[in-house]
């Protein structure tokens, strides 16, 4: 969808750099992080040493106390890595935490601070995504995935240095494992990811129908749509079955090849070292140690690959999170105040495709305290016209003013004091009911609140309310009617106050049956405001000081409802059949 | 491989949810068993591997040449064994895994598809869709770990066996002392189970709260509270870091109780086993083996462990899923149904005296929007417990549900509209022809509907892409080409401006030609269209005829259609 492009993806660079300067301001943290981790490892390292210390001595038919002494040794090194890691998990979770609040937190306020303009198109998809999927991915590779590589990384290359200490001869046959692991592992991190991102899509794609399926089962009995549905969960079916055979084959090549590799670096020493043996280069308990060591390459080797994909995932999850900070304003605020209320559009053309104009020179004044009431048929423009002239974003070519200023000229604060932008779209927050009424107007009292309540007529079912005011509502509380999501809208406008009300189709989604009593609360909203409003129902117009008919992004007629009467256009003809006459 | 989806995924065992386990099983037995064999040998490759090494440490010992050279093939030969029984393992219980996860998503679409209306009422989506994501994983888990659950069994089994020929007492000693360990790392692991779950519950609860802020995030950017908001999730995303950093330190301890416990027990056997040797109880080679299976045996006993806890959890998703596929329709029809009504019956619904004829356009007003709505059910026959309607004098409730469903058709404001082309949405079940649906969409006004998206673009899913006027003028058009013989639509123009409304009132009449159909609005334009207008007062038929005169006669009609003005 072409949605998604709005919003924009950070590049490796931008990733990069910012994940160093986060970094940079923990050193010390870090520091301590790795030091820690290095430490425990290299205590890990001492028992095969040992071991093989034992196999030596028994062959050669030691002392008892010497035995004692290195089993005591690897009891020792066994404690001292077991406090080690115990210290530095907690201090790498210590910091994997404080990394990870920060970058959710930068990027719930970079969705706080995206611009107006980008908010109306953008839709939420995508943002939903980012804040659930891409949080969680990062979550995952900061929480389990940076330490278990670190760990591994680690073991691998400090393993490797105590066969080293241990018999330097015998390096060779463990290096003999890198060429293949590294080369499959590169194709496979090459295809892998987006296999696996097909294959949780199509998860996902499965488990929409089925949600559908379920949410419109009414509608799937009305319209019998029931051999449809399955029809679509085997289509749904076939897709994930195709994705899953495909990441399927990725592993069949990756998992033996990697398992194969492993046992070569066993195999290269116990072959090499036995032959150094045999010709006494070395002695059985160094060759014991090396192997033993070679088997302990193993489990470190399958934690990195394992967790390099997740890691993958987690750096594009955070470069989508950063993007947000990479969208440019929209707004360009001066310093200039507006000298009066009067909002004017003067000869104001949009488009939002080049070449394909919504609006074309339009020119309106609107008298503060003028109550004006827009028809005309789906796709003339209204919509658009509705937001330029509440701000949301500046024309192509004219301009939008208040007072003398341009609207996109006024801070957002400044604006939202001036006009108001009310659509059918309506969000209960979670949190208290007070909370939902004083979004626009934080330091509002009870007594206003409860004032505004009662102005739109909620104020009888909020105090009905298990805690009135402090009741929780919206997700995992309360639930409130449609209606009442509307009440609670209107009634955050007059907290707000705002001079003039810019409403598209504000009631037009409500149900009927509610729609009536609605319309009391709205007018008391209204009641001493300017209002542009957007109108489906013709009683709206005709209640409007004036009427404009807008047609293809122009004003067709204009004027008061009986003046368009006498002149009999289209709206006088539209009247006179709502009339039945 | 084996091809998927079935095409029927059969009738289920839903005595129980082990019994419905089994009986995903029993589709796939062979599958099934093959996986655990496969999965036995890669354990049991992997479980030789200590053995050989002291073989071959012995045999260096006393210079024999040729057994060390036959050691080290035997070590390359159990690496490679290991890699192609382990994917053979992945392959076949992958699929098993597969077969009864999508047997499962199959069941449930279709049982869901039966259900209707009745599911809508009885479950929340949340719970048939968590079947979808949660339980399949978790049934198709307990499927899964058959494979490897059968290999750990059969390594523990191998192991002992190798260490008791060695030595009783130290055979002794590690096959008591390492399930011990296990035992008592599991023990230690069962308060981290809880800390975890409180930081996972904070986690998603933050998630909702960031899903929250977008959802209204343009009344948000509209209105304003950007601050508090923000205050708001820092605080809750510090409680979260917190409980993560506390949830570490218990964490942290068992990091460390791990390697020390076990690694303790290993150097005592291995301490025991080297007094052994130094006696020449044992050959050295033979304590590399102890020292090796001492820390092997953990791997199995925690698959073991890990199997336990996957069944459980299986069997309690399968529960879930039994209870969904036990539910019954509450409209089941009558056992002995009558026999349908000729086409092009006449519908009555004695309750209110509303009668509709074949080829009559009837507007029904009302005072109340309410009673209009309930009107609608039962007319559709979607209400039990009242004098059911009838159609060609055949109460509905004599007639199977699918008669009624296909006969007679309630289109409603909140009637879903599916992910997918626009054609197969407007099509629905039935076959139509290109002009069919292109004349649906003409009659419906979504002629601009058509012109952004296409006959063959896409929808999303409940309409998000679209204006409420628009989703509306498609809900409009698809149940036009249903074609239904008695089609009942409510406020079917409530979200579409005065223009469009006067266009579609217009061409209602010749999109319905021949038929029934009843208008459940207030409008003005709509209803001047209809050849007759019932006013519904107090629940009844209260007064007929056409707009004009009732507009002339009745005040409160008039009163009702016009709200009080002009």
């Amino acid at each position: 969808m072409a949605q998604s492009q709005i919003l924009p993806v950070a590049g490796g660079r931008q990733v990069f750099t910012h994940v160093k300067m986060v970094m940079a301001s923990r050193r010390r943290e870090l520091g301590a992080v790795l030091g820690l981790y290095f430490a425990a490892t290299t205590a890990g390292l001492i028992p095969p040493r040992m071991l093989g210390s034992i196999v030596t001595d028994v062959q050669n038919g030691a002392a008892v106390s010497r035995i004692d002494l290195l089993a005591a040794a690897i009891a020792a090194a066994l404690l001292a890595q077991s406090v080690l890691i115990r210290f530095g998990a907690l201090a790498g979770a210590r910091l994997g935490e404080a990394l990870l609040a920060t970058f959710r937190e930068e990027f719930v306020d970079g969705v706080l601070g995206l611009p107006l303009s980008v908010v109306e198109r953008a839709g939420s998809g995508d943002l939903m995504t980012r804040s659930s999927r891409d949080v969680n991915s990062l979550s995952l590779a900061a929480r389990q995935g940076v330490p278990a590589v670190l760990t591994a990384v680690l073991t691998v290359s400090l393993t490797l240095g105590a066969v080293a200490l241990d018999s330097p001869v015998l390096v060779l046959p463990c290096l003999i494992v890198v060429p293949p692991v590294w080369a499959v592992t590169r194709w496979y991190l090459r295809l892998a990811p987006a296999g696996y991102l097909r294959e949780s899509a199509s998860w996902g794609v499965m488990t929409d129908s089925l949600a559908e399926t379920v949410e419109g089962a009414r509608t799937v009995e009305a319209l019998r749509l029931g051999q449809l549905r399955r029809q679509r969960a085997d289509a749904d079916i076939r897709a994930c079955y195709a994705a899953e055979r495909y990441t399927l084959r990725l592993r069949t090549i990756f998992w033996p090849a990697a398992e194969a590799s492993y046992v070569l670096p066993l195999f290269g020493v116990l072959a090499f070292g036995g032959v150094a043996y045999l010709n006494g280069w070395c002695t059985l308990g160094e060759v014991t140690a090396a192997a033993l060591y070679a088997r302990a390459l193993v489990a470190p080797m399958d934690q990195l690959i394992q967790w390099l994909n997740y890691l993958q995932t987690g750096t594009a999850a955070l470069s989508r999170l950063l993007g947000l900070t990479e969208v440019p304003a929209d707004r360009r605020p001066g310093l200039a105040a507006p000298d009066d209320s009067q909002l004017s559009a003067e000869q104001v053309s949009h488009a939002y495709v080049p070449g394909h104009d919504v609006l074309r020179r339009i020119s309106l004044d609107v008298r503060p305290g003028e109550r004006i009431a827009i028809v005309g048929p789906s796709g003339a423009g209204k919509s658009t016209l509705g937001r330029l002239l509440a701000g949301v974003h500046g024309p192509d070519r004219g301009r939008v003013s208040i007072g003398g200023v341009p609207l996109i000229e006024l801070p957002l604060e400044e604006l939202r004091g001036q006009i108001a932008l009310v659509t059918q779209e309506h969000h209960i927050f979670q949190g208290s009911l007070r909370d939902n009424v004083t979004l626009g107007y934080p330091e509002a009292t009870d007594a206003a609140v409860a004032g505004a309540l009662a102005a739109v007529d909620a104020l009888g079912w909020a105090e009905a309310l298990p805690c009135g005011l402090a009741t929780q509502v919206g997700s995992g509380g309360i639930r409130l009617s449609a209606s009442q999501a509307q009440q609670i809208a209107l009634a955050r406008l007059v907290l707000a106050d705002p001079h003039t009300l810019v409403l598209d189709e504000a009631t037009s989604l409500l149900d009927p049956r509610s729609a009536r009593h609605l319309e009391q609360s709205l007018s008391a909203v209204l009641d001493g405001r300017t209002v542009v409003a957007i109108a489906h129902r013709l009683h709206t117009a005709h209640d409007a000081d004036r009427v404009i008919v807008m047609e293809d992004g122009e004003i067709s007629e204009s004027g008061p409802h009986h003046d368009l009467l006498v002149t009999g256009g289209a709206y006088a003809a539209l009247w006179q059949s709502w009339h039945g006459k | 491989m084996r091809q998927l989806p079935v095409p029927d995924p059969g009738t289920p065992n839903l005595a129980s949810p082990s019994r419905f386990v089994l009986w995903l099983i029993g589709r796939q037995r062979g599958s099934v068993l093959l996986g655990m064999v496969w999965g036995s040998s890669w354990m049991i490759a992997q479980a030789l591997v200590p053995a050989v090494l002291g073989s071959a440490v012995d045999a260096l010992a006393g210079h024999r040449t040729i057994a060390f050279s036959w050691d080290c093939a035997a070590v390359l030969a159990l690496g490679v064994i290991t890699a192609l029984t382990g994917i053979l393992r992945h392959r076949m219980v992958l699929t098993c895994f597969l077969d009864a996860a999508f047997r499962i998503m199959q069941l449930v679409t279709e049982h869901s598809s039966r259900l209707g209306n009745t599911l809508s009422r009885l479950l929340t989506t949340g719970e048939v869709v968590s079947v979808g994501t949660a339980d399949v994983d978790a049934v198709g888990g307990a499927i899964d770990i058959t494979g490897r659950g059968a290999g750990a069994i059969a390594a523990v089994v191998v192991v002992a066996a190798i260490l008791l020929a060695r030595s009783l007492p130290l055979g002794l000693i590690v096959l008591i002392g390492g399930p011990a360990m296990t035992a008592l790392v599991g023990l230690l692991l069962r308060p981290l189970h809880q800390r975890q779950q409180r930081y996972r519950d904070l986690q998603g609860a933050l998630a909702t709260r960031a899903a929250d802020i977008v959802a209204g995030l343009r009344v948000l950017r509209g209105i304003g509270g950007e601050q508090a908001f923000s205050a708001r999730y820092r605080s809750q995303s510090q409680e979260l870091r917190r409980t993560g950093v506390h949830v570490a330190r218990t964490e942290s301890y068992l990091n460390g109780a791990e390697i020390l416990l076990p690694g303790m027990f290993v150097t005592a056997a291995t301490w025991i086993a080297a007094h052994y040797a130094l006696r020449k109880v044992i050959t050295p080679g033979q304590l590399v083996t102890f020292y090796a299976y001492a820390s092997f045996l953990a791997v199995p006993l925690a698959t073991l462990t890990e199997a336990a806890d996957s069944i459980v959890r299986g069997l309690v998703a399968a529960g879930r899923v039994v209870t969904i596929l036990r539910l019954e329709p509450e409209i089941a029809g009558p056992a002995d149904p009558a026999p349908a009504p000729p086409a092009g019956a006449t519908l009555h619904d004695p309750a209110s005296g509303l009668i509709v004829a074949r080829g009559e356009l009837v507007g029904l007003a009302a005072e109340n929007p309410a009673q209009a709505a309930e009107l609608a059910d039962r007319i559709g026959g979607y209400r039990l417990g009242e004098p059911a309607a009838s159609l060609g004098g055949v109460p509905l409730t004599d007639l199977p549900v699918g008669i009624v469903r296909e006969r007679i058709l309630v289109a409603v404001n909140d009637a879903h509209l599916f992910a997918g082309g626009l054609t197969g949405q407007l099509a629905g079940a039935g076959q139509v022809s290109e002009p069919d649906v292109l004349a649906a969409i003409t009659a419906a006004s979504a002629r601009d509907v058509l012109d952004t998206v296409g006959l063959d673009g896409h929808l999303a899913a409940r309409g998000r892409t679209l204006s409420g006027g628009q989703a509306q003028r498609v809900r409009l058009a698809r149940a036009l080409l249903t074609g239904a013989e008695i089609l009942v639509l409510v406020e079917p123009t409530s979200a579409v401006d005065a223009h469009t409304e006067a266009a579609i009132a217009r061409n209602l009449r010749t999109a319905r030609q021949g038929a029934g159909t009843v208008v459940i609005s207030n409008s003005p334009l709509l209803l001047d269209q209809a050849d007759r207008v019932a006013f519904l007062r107090d629940g009844v038929i209260a007064e007929q005829g056409t707009h004009r005169e009732l507009l002339a006669r009745s005040p409160a009609y008039a009163a009702a259609v016009t709200r009080g003005e002009g």
